[in-house]
C-alpha cells in the first residue's frame, strides 16, 4: 500500500519568522509604520542575567521582621524646601490621563497613597482626581506642554522635566483619535478625535545650557519648594546624566529600552535606547564621577517586575525604581477577566480579538479598546475597572515588591535596602557582566575592565 | 519713601521698587509675589537677566526698567508685566491670563504654549513666535522670524509686519493674521478669505494696542488646512 | 554646551580696553559654562601672566580649566589689548574637561572657532578629514568644524562660503563664531537651536549667546541689536 510521505519539518527561518512576515503584511496594508503599546518585547540583557550573592560563611543575613531593613527613601533634598519622602523605593512612573482611563489613574493614586509612595502625571496634565487620590504627585513638564498649568505646578510635590522616555527616546507623545474624547481633548487643547501630533523637543529651550535657565524658572515659580527631576530615555547615558546634573537636576530619572508606552511605532520601541541593566550602571558611575552621589538621586525604570529587579537596580546604584507596565498588569492588564459587581470574574477573552490578541499577548493600548478598562476612554469599558479593587491589587503588588526587596537585602546582610552594592552581584552571561561591570559568576572576570 | 534694606524700597503699602543689582532673583520674585491685588512694582537694573516676574498670581502691575532675559512674565496669571526694553526667549511662556508687554524686540518662542491672556511685542520677534500656542492672544507690531505659530493649537496671532519662512507649520486651530508679507507657509497652513468677523477682531486688537500701521481689511488670514489631523499613509513627507 | 562672546573693535580708541570688555562679557554668562574657558586675542600688545596655548603672529590664545572668572584673572585678561577677541566658556558634553578641549580651536594660522551647541554627524566628517591628512588634537566635535573650515579655506573658499558649507554638511544645533586677523563671522544652524545676539555700533560689533553679556558694553542702549536668521552668515572685515 502506498502512502504519501509527510514533509519533513522545515528549519526555523530566523530572518523571516512568521511574526516578521505578519509585520511586513501589516505595513503593506497600512502604508505606514505599525503602532502599539507596552515596551520592548525582544530578549535583551536584563536583571534576569544577574544573581545576588547572599549570605554564607563570609557574610551573615539579617533575620526577617525583628531585624529591620529600612526602605525609607528621600529624593531631592539638595535644593527643595520639601523633598520627596517615600516609604518604599518603588514609585509609579509617568502615564497620562488619556493613555489611561480616569479610573486607572485613580486606582494608581490610591494604591500609592496606601503604600506611601508617589505617582506621576503624564502627557496631558494633572487631573483634580489624581491630585486628590495621590498623596505624593510628581508633575511632568513635557515637550507638548499639554495642559501644563502653574496652578498644577504649585500643587505638585515635584516637577519632572521630560527629555524622553525609554520606549522612544527622541520621540514625542502619541495618542490616536479614538482616545481623544471630550475630556482629553479639552485638557490638551485639541479638537476631539484628531490623531495627536506631538513635539519631540521642548518649545522654549534646547540644550542643557538653556535647560538650566528653564529649571531656574520652575524653581522660582514654586519658590524653591519642590524637587526638580529630569527624565531621560536611556541612550548616551553617561553624557546625558552629566548634562542633566550640570543643568540643575535634583533627581535624574533614566528609563531603559524595555520601558513601556501606550502608543509608539514598533520600530522605535524595539530599536532605540539601551537596556535598563546597562543604563543604571552608566548613570550611577556618571554621578559618582561627578562627585554628586548622595546629593543627586537616581531613579531607574524600564521593565521592573519583581523585588529581585528592585534589589539589583539598587545594588547597581539606583536610589529608587519606577514601575509602569507592571503596575498596569497588577491592575488587570492582559487578564482574561475583570472582577464583576458580585466579585465573580467576568470573562473577556473574546474582547481581545478585535485587538488581534489574546490575554497575555496584548499590546493594543493604542486602540482604546482595552478589555479591562485601563487604557481606554470608552466609558463602557472604563466601568470594568473599579478604582478601589484596582487600588487594592496595585497596593498589594507594591507591598509584595517591597517585601521581596527587603528579604533579598537582609539575605545580603543589609540593614537598609540602599546599602546594597555592586559587590552583591555577579552575572550569568558575559554581556550582563560587561554591562553591569560585575564579575561573571564563578570567576573574577569583568569583561572590558582593566585587570 | 522708606528704604528697608539695600535694593528694596517700599513707596507705599502696595508699591515697590526693587533693584536687581542688589537683590537676588529669589528676593525680587518673592517681593513681587507679596504684592496685594492692585499693587505695583518697578524692577530696576535688570540688565537682561532671566526669570523676572515668573509665576505671578495676582492682579498686579510690574514694570521692568530695562532689558529682560528669558521667560519674563512666564507662567503668569492676572498680572500685567511691562518690559521697558528688549526681552529674551520665552516671553510670557505658558501665560494663563493677564498680559506681558515688551517695548522692544523679543527673542525666540514668544508666548510659547500660552493658554490665555495677551502677549504684546512692540518691536520684532525672532524664531518660533507663538510656538505650541494654546489659546492666548499674541500681538507683534513688527516682523516675526521663521516658524511663527509652529504647532499652534488655539488662540490668535496678529503680525503687524512681515513673517519669516514656514508660517503656521503643523497648525491646529490657532489663527494667524499678517499685515505685511508672508515669506512662505508651513506644512498644512493655508491662506483663507478674510471674513467680517476677522476684520472686526483685527481692528479691535490693532486699536487696543495703538497699531495704526495695520489696516484690518488688508491682512492675510492663515489657518490650518486640517489635512494632518489623521495619520495618513501618503503624507509621510509631511511628518 | 556653553556660552560664546566676541568683540570686533572698529574704534581704535577701544583697543586698549579689549581685555576689560571681553572679561566683563564672559563673566556675565559664566553659568552657561562653568567647567573651563578659552580666550583668543588679535593684536594684544600687553604683557602679563599666563602662557598662551597657541600663538600665530599677533594672535594669541589662552585656555584654562575652572570658572571663567578665574581663568580670566590668571591671564590678566583685564589688562590685555587688541582689535578683536573671542571667548568661550564651556559645559563639557562629549569629551573630557581639560584645557586642551577648550575653545577656541585653532586649526592653523590665525583662524579661530568657538561653538555653542552639538553636532550630530561629526564623526564621519572627522574621518574624511583624517583621510585627507588632517591631524586632530582632541576628540571634540567642535574641532571637526574648525578643521573643516580650514580645509575649505585652503581649497580657495572665502570664510563666508566655508561657513555656508558647514551649514550644508553638518547636522545638529550650532552657533559658530569664526575669526581671522581680518575677519569676524557668525552663522547659526537651520533650526536656530542655540541662541545668538549681535550688537552693532559705529565703534564695535559684539556677539554673545545672551543679551546679558552685552549689557555692559559702551553705547549698548543705542546699539542695533538683532538675532541673525538661521543659515545667514554675517561677516565683518577690517
Amino acid at each position: 500500500m502506498e502512502t504519501t510521505p509527510l514533509p519533513s519539518p522545515s528549519p526555523a527561518n530566523h530572518t523571516f519568522p512568521p511574526s516578521v512576515m505578519d509585520e511586513i503584511r501589516q505595513r503593506a496594508e497600512l502604508g505606514r509604520y505599525a503602532i502599539r503599546g507596552l515596551g520592548s518585547r525582544r530578549a535583551v540583557p536584563s536583571f534576569d542575567d544577574l544573581t545576588l550573592l547572599t549570605a554564607g560563611a563570609s557574610r551573615y543575613p539579617l533575620e526577617g521582621y525583628r531585624e529591620t531593613c529600612v526602605t525609607r527613601t528621600v529624593l531631592g533634598a539638595r535644593n527643595a524646601a520639601e523633598p520627596i519622602v517615600l516609604d518604599i523605593p518603588v514609585t509609579i512612573g509617568g502615564m497620562s490621563f488619556g493613555a489611561l482611563s480616569a479610573n486607572a489613574k485613580e486606582a494608581l493614586g490610591r494604591a500609592a497613597t496606601a503604600v506611601g509612595t508617589s505617582t506621576t502625571t503624564g502627557d496631558g496634565g494633572m487631573t483634580p482626581e489624581e491630585r486628590q487620590s495621590s498623596k505624593t504627585l510628581v508633575y511632568q513638564c513635557l515637550p507638548s506642554r499639554y495642559g501644563f498649568d502653574p496652578d498644577a505646578l504649585r500643587a505638585a510635590d515635584a516637577v519632572e522635566v521630560v527629555l524622553g522616555q525609554g520606549a522612544k527616546p527622541g520621540g514625542g507623545g502619541m495618542l490616536l483619535g479614538q482616545k481623544v474624547g471630550p475630556r482629553v481633548a479639552a485638557m490638551r487643547t485639541l479638537p476631539e478625535g484628531v490623531d495627536q501630533r506631538s513635539a519631540s523637543r521642548h518649545p522654549d529651550w534646547m540644550g542643557p545650557d538653556d535647560l538650566r535657565i528653564k529649571i531656574e524658572e520652575l524653581r522660582e515659580a514654586t519658590d524653591w519648594r519642590i524637587p526638580v527631576y529630569v527624565k531621560l530615555g536611556a541612550t548616551r547615558v553617561d553624557h546625558d546624566v552629566r548634562l542633566a546634573v550640570a543643568a540643575g537636576a535634583d533627581v535624574v530619572v533614566v528609563d531603559g529600552m524595555q520601558g513601556g508606552t501606550a502608543a509608539t511605532q514598533d520600530v522605535f520601541i524595539e530599536h532605540t535606547g539601551i537596556p535598563t541593566l546597562a543604563a543604571v550602571r552608566q548613570a550611577s558611575d556618571a554621578l559618582a564621577d561627578m562627585g554628586v552621589l548622595g546629593e543627586v538621586q537616581l531613579i531607574v525604570s524600564g521593565g521592573i517586575r519583581s523585588g529581585a529587579d528592585v534589589a539589583k537596580a539598587l545594588a547597581l546604584g539606583a536610589d529608587a525604581v519606577s514601575i509602569g507596565v507592571a503596575s498596569l498588569v497588577a491592575l488587570g492588564c492582559n487578564a482574561p477577566s475583570y472582577p464583576g459587581e458580585d466579585g465573580a470574574p467576568v470573562d473577556v477573552t473574546g474582547d481581545y480579538l478585535p485587538l488581534a490578541a489574546a490575554p497575555g499577548s496584548c499590546t493594543g493600548c493604542h486602540t482604546g479598546l482595552c478589555p479591562v478598562g485601563i487604557a481606554t476612554q470608552d466609558p463602557a469599558l472604563e466601568r470594568r475597572l473599579d478604582p478601589q479593587i484596582g487600588a487594592d491589587r496595585v497596593a498589594n503588588y507594591l507591598r509584595a515588591l517591597a517585601m521581596e526587596t527587603t528579604m533579598l537585602a537582609r539575605a545580603c546582610g543589609k540593614a537598609d535596602v540602599h546599602h546594597l552594592e555592586p559587590e552583591d552581584l555577579v552575572a550569568l552571561t558575559v554581556e550582563a557582566a560587561a554591562m553591569a561591570r560585575v564579575p561573571l559568576a564563578g570567576t573574577s572576570w569583568i569583561p572590558g575592565a582593566a585587570p | 519713601m522708606v528704604t528697608l534694606m539695600p535694593g528694596y524700597e517700599r513707596l507705599s503699602n502696595a508699591e515697590l521698587v526693587l533693584d536687581r543689582d542688589k537683590l537676588t532673583l529669589r528676593e525680587v520674585n518673592r517681593a513681587l509675589r507679596s504684592l496685594p491685588p492692585g499693587g505695583r512694582a518697578r524692577v530696576v537694573n535688570p540688565r537682561g537677566r532671566h526669570n523676572l516676574a515668573v509665576g505671578l498670581d495676582a492682579d498686579v502691575a510690574v514694570d521692568i526698567d530695562g532689558p529682560a532675559g528669558y521667560y519674563v512674565g512666564g507662567l503668569g496669571k492676572h498680572a500685567t508685566v511691562t518690559v521697558h526694553g528688549r526681552a529674551g526667549w520665552g516671553v510670557g511662556e505658558n501665560l494663563m491670563s493677564g498680559s506681558v508687554h515688551v517695548l522692544g524686540d523679543a527673542g525666540q518662542s514668544v508666548a510659547s504654549s500660552a493658554h490665555g491672556g495677551t502677549v504684546v511685542v512692540a518691536g520684532d520677534c525672532s524664531l518660533r513666535t507663538a510656538i505650541s500656542l494654546k489659546g492666548a492672544t499674541v500681538v507683534v507690531a513688527g516682523d516675526v522670524g521663521g516658524y511663527c505659530a509652529f504647532m499652534a493649537q488655539a488662540g490668535t496671532v496678529l503680525v503687524g509686519g512681515d513673517t519669516g519662512p514656514a508660517l503656521g507649520d503643523s497648525l491646529y486651530e490657532a489663527v494667524i493674521y499678517v499685515a505685511g508679507r508672508v515669506k512662505s507657509l508651513g506644512t498644512d497652513a493655508r491662506i483663507e478669505e478674510l471674513r467680517s468677523e476677522d476684520v472686526a477682531l483685527v481692528r479691535s486688537l490693532a486699536e487696543a494696542h495703538d497699531l495704526d500701521h495695520i489696516d484690518p481689511e488688508n491682512v492675510t488670514r492663515v489657518a490650518s488646512a486640517r489635512e494632518l489631523y489623521h495619520f495618513d499613509t501618503h503624507r509621510a513627507g509631511s511628518y | 554646551m556653553c556660552g560664546i562672546v566676541g568683540l570686533h573693535l572698529r574704534d581704535r580708541g577701544l583697543h586698549a580696553r579689549l581685555g576689560t570688555l571681553l572679561s566683563d562679557m564672559l563673566g556675565r554668562i559664566a553659568e552657561r559654562g562653568p567647567d573651563s574657558a578659552g580666550i583668543g586675542l588679535y593684536g594684544d600688545t600687553a604683557t602679563g601672566a599666563g602662557q598662551p596655548a597657541y600663538t600665530a603672529g599677533d594672535f594669541t590664545v589662552y585656555k584654562g580649566v575652572g570658572p571663567p572668572a578665574g581663568v580670566a584673572a590668571s591671564i590678566d585678561l583685564a589688562r590685555r589689548t587688541g582689535h578683536q577677541g573671542l571667548a568661550h566658556t564651556r559645559m563639557a558634553t562629549e569629551s573630557a574637561v581639560t584645557a586642551a578641549h577648550c575653545h577656541p580651536f585653532t586649526p592653523g594660522g590665525d583662524l579661530a572657532l568657538v561653538h555653542n551647541g552639538s553636532f550630530a554627524n561629526h564623526a564621519t566628517i572627522r574621518r574624511a578629514l583624517v583621510r585627507d591628512g588632517v591631524r586632530f588634537d582632541t576628540d571634540n566635535d567642535s574641532e571637526v568644524a574648525a578643521h573643516f573650515i580650514a580645509s575649505s579655506l585652503a581649497d580657495g573658499d572665502n570664510l563666508e562660503k566655508a561657513l555656508g558649507k558647514v551649514c550644508e554638511t553638518f547636522d545638529g544645533f550650532f552657533t559658530l563664531l569664526a575669526t581671522t586677523a581680518t575677519q569676524f563671522a557668525v552663522v547659526r544652524d537651520v533650526v536656530g537651536g542655540k541662541p545668538l545676539l549681535i550688537a552693532e555700533t559705529e565703534a564695535y560689533v559684539a556677539v554673545a549667546s545672551e543679551y546679558r553679556a552685552l549689557a555692559g558694553l559702551p553705547g549698548i542702549d543705542t546699539a542695533r541689536v538683532f538675532e541673525p536668521a538661521p543659515e545667514e552668515v554675517h561677516l565683518w572685515s577690517r
